[in-house]
């Protein structure tokens, strides 16, 4: 006999498959994983040469009776030489995540389907956590082929061997990242379900993640926009002038970008000494406060989508 | 009169200042196909969407199948199907894709059987495969009529189904509505401002003018009183005074 599912799995399952036979969706999932590949790749290929080299100059220093230092490799942490996947994830993985947000509620919304949906017996509630629950295991499909990634290419490096610790770290990271590139999925979300026209939709949260990436890390930190998207940069100290320490402390909450590069810098151990978050709440309370404003937004948006009349104009 | 299937209470829809549906009350017995007229504005698909739970009333109720449109919304789901006038479905699956997903919505025990059942009953299983997005108006208002259908409900609301069809499509779609109402009595509930389609359908009708309920008979009635279908239109004309026509226009 048939199992009938939950109108919940339902609407996640279909949703989760009709946005994934989006051409943009694909498209940017793809750059994603692509820019995620070459990051891994980046960091083998760096920490293999400092390798190969430190291997040939201690045969050399062993021959010529030297003494020989320890392996430059495993003085840092081999956590950091994934530092650039934190890039990736604040710049096409948040972008990835706003898309797919909107194109959850967008499809529906467009094929006008809404009032055939509406008079079905599920409340309205049901729709909005079908949606949800399908950006959620979309984001987390994302997070996790970035963790595949990551952990393949620990694998595949012989000179470079994470702890169990570290391993828990990585897995952190992947957690963090995937909280960061929700909160983008659900204003994406929220914004589609709540704008009246489609290219609002998008626009609204676009333009919030190009503010959150470029411009609050200019007022918060100093930096300029290449600098913003540097990993390492964000780290330095502040420069010592009120207007920064004013503008770190009272804007430094809403700095999303900064909070995550803070978070991601813990975990994959390359934050320097003595550096720390200049806002007043800590990176990852900070992330999970954002989601649950983002999540807040995205129910009341979606629980009041119109049935009769969401659909849009086209 | 038998027990109504569909009872309007007071019904009453605002939006911005603007009375859409006033004061509506009536009751429409079970197995009707009942042919609600009315211009264009006149309020009809507020009425409807009231009724299929997809808008609240401002003030007022209805009871379908017995269930509160207020206070009981899943259960009212539960006994309608619901036709809007331009059907529009997923247009990148096929008709089978999308009804068994309706289907599957609506709590349908084995969806495929069930949707292969209602493409035979509808005559258009050679639609089953075909992707939606190269459907004409009436091959969708088949598959619309589908999907309305899968878990066999008590009552049927079809807002304008023939709006835009051929004459053709037209007959089609009536007879549809016959069988669906003599084979398994069906309760249709029909928004039109097609005379002739009334005459011809319909067992009762009701008139909505500006928001308010102005006629109210069943069809046998109104033909006796009336005559054919041109006095049909004389007396929906004079319920509708042109004077307050063209304000709407």
């Amino acid at each position: 006999m048939e199992l009938a599912p939950s109108a919940t799995w339902l609407i996640a399952s279909q949703s989760a498959r009709f946005v994934l036979r989006e051409k943009t969706v694909a498209l940017l999932a793809a750059l994603f994983v692509t820019l995620v590949l070459i990051s891994a790749w980046l960091g083998w290929q760096a920490t293999a040469t400092v390798d190969r080299i430190y291997i040939d100059a201690a045969a050399f220093l062993q021959k010529s009776g030297q003494p020989v230092p320890s392996n430059p490799v495993l003085d840092i942490s081999p956590l950091s030489l994934m530092r650039n996947m934190s890039v990736y994830v604040a710049l096409i993985g948040a972008l990835s995540a706003i898309v797919i947000g909107n194109r959850l509620v967008g499809l529906d919304r467009k094929a006008g389907v809404l009032p055939l949906i509406g008079t079905r017996p599920f409340s309205r509630a049901t729709y909005a956590k079908g949606k949800i629950a399908a950006l959620g295991g979309l984001i987390l499909l994302l997070a996790l082929i970035a963790g595949v990634i990551a952990a393949a290419t620990f694998l595949l490096l012989p000179a470079v061997v994470p702890n169990a610790a570290q391993w828990a770290q990585l897995a952190g990271f992947i957690g963090v990242s995937a909280l960061y590139m929700a909160i983008f999925g659900l204003v994406g979300l929220g914004a589609g379900a709540a704008a009246r026209s489609e290219t609002v939709g998008l626009l609204v949260p676009v333009t919030l993640w190009l503010t959150l990436t470029f411009i609050f890390p200019q007022l918060t930190a100093n930096l300029n926009p290449t600098a913003a998207i540097n990993p390492i940069s964000a780290l330095a100290p502040l420069p010592e002038t009120p207007f920064f320490h004013a503008a770190a402390q009272f804007l430094g909450p809403f700095s999303l970008a900064d909070a995550y590069k803070f978070a991601s810098a813990g975990l994959l151990d390359y934050l320097p000494q003595g550096i720390a978050s200049p806002a007043f709440v800590p990176p990852l309370a900070d992330l999970m406060l954002a989601t649950l404003l983002a999540a807040t937004f995205a129910w009341r948006a979606l629980t009041r989508l119109s049935m009769a009349q969401g659909d849009y104009n086209v | 009169m038998p027990d109504p299937i569909l009872s309007l209470r007071r019904l009453c829809q605002v939006f911005d200042g603007f009375t859409a549906v006033d004061d509506l009350s009536m009751d429409i017995p079970k197995g009707e196909i009942f042919g609600f007229l009315g211009h264009n504005g006149a309020g009809k698909t507020t009425t409807i969407q009231m009724l299929t739970t997809l808008a609240s009333p401002t003030s007022g109720t209805a009871l379908v199948a017995g269930h509160d449109i207020c206070t009981d919304a899943l259960a009212v789901r539960r006994a309608i199907g619901y036709v809007p006038e331009n059907v529009r479905l997923y247009d990148t699956l096929t008709a089978t894709e999308n009804l068994i997903f309706f289907a599957r919505l609506s709590g349908v025990e084995a969806p495929q059987a069930r949707v292969r059942e209602v493409l035979e009953l509808l005559d258009c299983t050679y639609l089953a495969d075909k992707r939606v997005g190269g459907f004409s108006k009436g091959m969708r208002q088949r598959v619309g009529l589908a999907q309305a259908i899968l878990h066999r409900p008590s009552v049927l609301f079809l807002d304008e189904p023939t709006s835009g069809l051929d004459p053709m499509g037209i007959k089609m779609l009536r007879d549809l509505i016959l069988r669906l109402n003599a084979e398994f009595g069906m309760t249709i509930f029909m928004n039109t401002h097609l005379i002739s389609e009334i005459a011809k359908t319909c067992t009762s009708i009701a008139v909505l003018s500006h928001g308010k309920l102005v006629f109210h008979d069943r069809i046998e009635a109104v033909t006796a009183r009336y005559g054919d279908d041109t006095a049909l239109e004389e007396l929906y004309l004079s319920l509708t005074p042109v004077g307050r026509l063209s304000e709407v226009a």
